[in-house]
């Protein structure tokens, strides 16, 4: 990517607060919910004078009104808010509801035609445009759209539901970990929602610990319900056996949520030193006293091979450790084959021996086999560098890449005329994984955004910076613990860039892949690339990279 | 079961095999229907070469719902190696007598020959890049030789500073300085070899014995510095041969474009009688 000062314009940084969630938050609305719970309860003077609550009330809340039968959130969606109900009673789904039902389209829409080939022409025809230039560099909120659900009666009546009563708080999952919504919440009758933006939510836990507290015990209890009807071991278990099993479950969680601690040169670090300083789960050769069903991060699983360990699978989302080896030996004496370590952070869910020996214990076949179709030192090297959180990594082929740099011009032609990944990355045998945006299963990058303006796709998951609103602060650039996030000066449309009128510095804006979303031929870099060099993966699971391998 | 690209092989020489098939079968009716076949394959054979060409013109407009560049390629060189048939069908399998006709048929031929060489050369090349201990992005090579030959001569020159022997500056003057900041030769640009490498390797091992211990550690830094310079110019030379390369097809294809429209315009032009 290139930035290179040549001439100067004026402008001014957008702030956290410039563009609130919501323009018509006003004071007196402000007001009003600074005399209902939870916010009556709320000391104002635990909050800092940046970030009073009034000012975030008004600037990272919203509220969302809903007629019977309306949906506030949806399965399956990307969200970074959360809500508050605040007056009328929902209904939160405890099925899965299809994507028909959910009203989902099977692909989602890209651009149309019409604009690629606008955009296609100027760049050929037109005249030759400095990079990154931006026709308004001011802040503006990002762009709002309804969701709706086909035949929410139907779905109703079909499907079991629970009741939501004033107070209660919903959404939150998502925010939390960074993932899909885990069900949908219909409005009951006439509905009066707050919503509540991640920034917020992340700062009303920091300074009211008793609503942490709070948030953190619905976290738990909704995803365990969650969790376990969504685990193939126990669909064949009736209510009073899941309940049995929910209330034996115990949470845990190793390392941390905010991990981000990748060193600059992995390779610098001693292997031995790295798997070390990994949370450990399980040791190999202790009895197996629980099974653990991850829930969010990943399980690095190893054994032990000379002086370390050695790396032979790693586990995300919806995997359950140690139920083969419990079913495969005498019950009492069954012990660890394998270590596992926290890779970042892991939340799982621990489940004592005895209750699944009685209550799934024999339906083994519905018990997942590891296998593992890349060679150990593949899998070593994915995990010792986190590239396992990668859901469409950019990985090159070096042995049919001819550097032709097709997918580099392909890139910048459709971004600015900056292209949003380097060609460059750490390599191993012949594979590269390239410094372009990894849209991760845990994107770490969103967790310190001031203004949300790094956020995830609500339908698609890609992650995706709204120039409206970036402030250009750089956290997300910092926190990417891959580099593939850039800061990038702006230029205003004759080709000067933008200088802040306030600090003197330039205007930056961060630049990250975006998936080519808004071109109707999906990523242009693989488009573009002649020789089935490059590709964009899922390394989440190691399926995808065997099969590249394997091609 | 072989894999996805060897099936992907199979199934585009096989595509290609039934469409030479059908031209051959094609030709056949034209001559049994005494038509004139030169026009009617000399449609199909300028046709083809634009489509050839056009792939050039799709890699402009990378936006565009045109088909994925991969597709493309295939396209374009299983096409381009049948097209040399069809070249073949057109001059009657001989080679052409008039001086225009001539040229144009050695441009044809020049035009598919560096398809051919590039095809080599895009499957080996980046094999052999790609068993270098780093990659180099081909527009940062200069900056970087520059950076590493300064490099070097830094490290010597803190060894002479810390010790005050000249043993390894000397050897750095007159063997070492060459290496890191002139440019390899022609040969090596055309035929890269690790010769120079092993040659410095020996002669600064062979001197070891002769320095001193900061000097030593300057020694082994120049160790990793002439492997970098050496991957470098590797990189230099392949990556270089390669954009050279393009650069010669798309200036014949270009050359072939304009001296087939021409040879077409005059064909036409004196064609006489009905087609």
């Amino acid at each position: 990517m290139t930035t290179s000062p040549t001439t100067v314009a004026a402008g001014v940084a957008p702030q956290r607060w410039q563009a609130p969630l919501d323009d018509a938050m006003t004071d007196t609305l402000v007001e009003r919910l600074m005399r209902v719970a939870p916010f009556n309860q709320m000391d104002e003077t635990a909050f800092p004078a940046s970030i009073p609550l009034r000012g975030l009330l008004k600037n990272d809340t919203r509220i969302r009104r809903r007629a019977a039968g309306e949906v506030l959130m949806r399965e399956g969606d990307y969200g970074d808010t959360a809500f508050l109900l605040l007056d009328g009673q929902a209904r939160v789904t405890l099925e899965s509801l299809t994507a028909a039902e959910l009203g989902l389209a099977e692909t989602p829409r890209r651009a149309g035609l019409g604009s690629a080939i606008r955009r296609t022409l100027a760049t050929v025809l037109g005249p030759a445009k400095p990079p990154e230039v931006r026709d308004r560099i001011d802040a503006r909120a990002a762009d709002q759209r309804s969701v709706f659900v086909q035949d929410v009666s139907a779905v109703l009546d079909s499907k079991r539901t629970a009741l939501l009563s004033p107070g209660e708080v919903f959404g939150e999952l998502a925010v939390l970990t960074r993932a899909p919504r885990t069900a949908t919440v219909f409005a009951e009758g006439s509905v009066v929602a707050l919503e509540i933006r991640w920034q917020g939510l992340r700062d009303l836990m920091r300074f009211t610990p008793a609503w942490r507290a709070h948030i953190d015990r619905l976290y738990r209890d909704n995803s365990l319900r969650v969790h376990l009807r969504a685990t193939p071991l126990f669909t064949s278990l009736d209510e009073q056996a899941l309940e049995r099993v929910a209330s034996a479950i115990e949470f845990a969680t190793f390392g941390s949520f905010d991990w981000r601690d990748l060193p600059p040169d992995p390779t610098a670090v001693d292997p031995l030193d790295r798997v070390r300083r990994e949370a450990q789960v399980v040791k190999q050769d202790d009895p197996i006293e629980y099974l653990l069903l991850v829930r969010s991060g990943f399980a690095r699983v190893s054994v032990a091979q000379g002086e370390g360990q050695r790396t032979i699978a790693y586990h995300g989302k919806g995997s359950v450790l140690g139920a083969e080896a419990l079913l495969s030996a005498d019950n009492a004496s069954a012990r660890w084959p394998v270590s596992i370590h926290a890779v970042g952070y892991l939340d799982v869910l621990r489940l004592p021996t005895d209750v699944f020996l009685a209550e799934v214990g024999t339906t083994s076949d519905k018990v997942p086999v590891a296998d593992s179709e890349l060679p150990a030192r593949t899998l070593d090297y994915l995990v010792d560098r986190r590239l396992i959180n990668g859901v469409e990594a950019m990985v090159i082929d070096l042995d049919r890449c001819t550097r032709c740099d097709d997918c580099v011009r392909a890139c910048a032609a459709t971004h600015d005329g900056n292209p949003r990944f380097i060609r460059q990355g750490p390599t191993h045998d012949h594979f590269q994984f390239a410094h372009a945006c990894m849209h991760c299963v845990d994107p770490v990058c969103m967790i310190g955004c001031p203004t949300g303006a790094i956020h995830r796709d609500p339908a698609t998951g890609v992650v995706r910076v709204n120039d409206a609103t970036c402030v250009g602060c750089s956290v997300c650039a910092n926190a990417c613990p891959y580099n593939n996030i850039q800061m990038v000066e702006v230029r205003a449309p004759e080709g000067a860039i933008v200088f802040d009128q306030v600090t003197g510095q330039p205007l930056l804006r961060a630049a990250k892949c975006d998936l080519c979303s808004d071109q109707p031929t999906g990523p242009a870099c693989q488009h573009a690339c002649p020789h089935d060099a490059l590709v964009r993966i899922d390394l989440s699971s190691p399926h995808s990279l065997a099969s590249l391998v394997s091609r | 079961m072989p894999n996805r690209l060897t099936r992907r092989r199979l199934l585009n020489s096989s595509l290609l095999g039934a469409g030479v098939g059908v031209f051959v079968f094609w030709t056949a009716w034209l001559d049994a229907s005494l038509a004139r076949d030169a026009f009617a394959t000399g449609y199909v054979l300028y046709g083809l070469v634009v489509f050839l060409a056009a792939y050039n013109l799709r890699k402009k407009l990378p936006g565009l719902p045109l088909g994925t560049s991969r597709l493309w390629m295939q396209a374009h060189a299983y096409l381009g190696a049948g097209s040399i048939l069809v070249l073949a069908a057109h001059i009657g399998w001989r080679w052409p007598d008039g001086w225009l006709e001539g040229v144009l048929a050695a441009s044809f031929a020049a035009t598919w020959l560096s398809g051919v060489v590039g095809l080599y050369l895009t499957r080996t090349v980046p094999q052999q890049l790609a068993r270098t201990s780093e990659q180099f992005v081909f527009e940062r090579i200069p900056r970087l030789r520059s950076r590493v030959a300064s490099d070097a001569q830094a490290t010597v020159l803190a060894a002479v500073r810390a010790t005050g022997a000249t043993t390894l500056a000397d050897l750095y003057a007159n063997r070492l300085h060459g290496f890191f900041n002139r440019p390899r030769s022609l040969a090596y640009a055309l035929s890269p070899t690790s010769a120079a490498r092993k040659r410095l390797f020996n002669e600064l091992t062979a001197s070891r014995r002769l320095l001193t211990d900061a000097e030593r550690t300057a020694a082994e830094r120049l160790f990793t510095l002439i492997r970098l310079k050496d991957d470098l110019d590797f990189h230099a030379a392949r990556q270089g041969l390669l954009k050279k390369w393009v650069f010669l097809h798309i200036a014949l294809t270009w050359l072939l474009l304009t001296l087939g429209a021409t040879h077409g315009l005059l064909a036409l032009a004196f064609r006489g009688g009905p087609t």
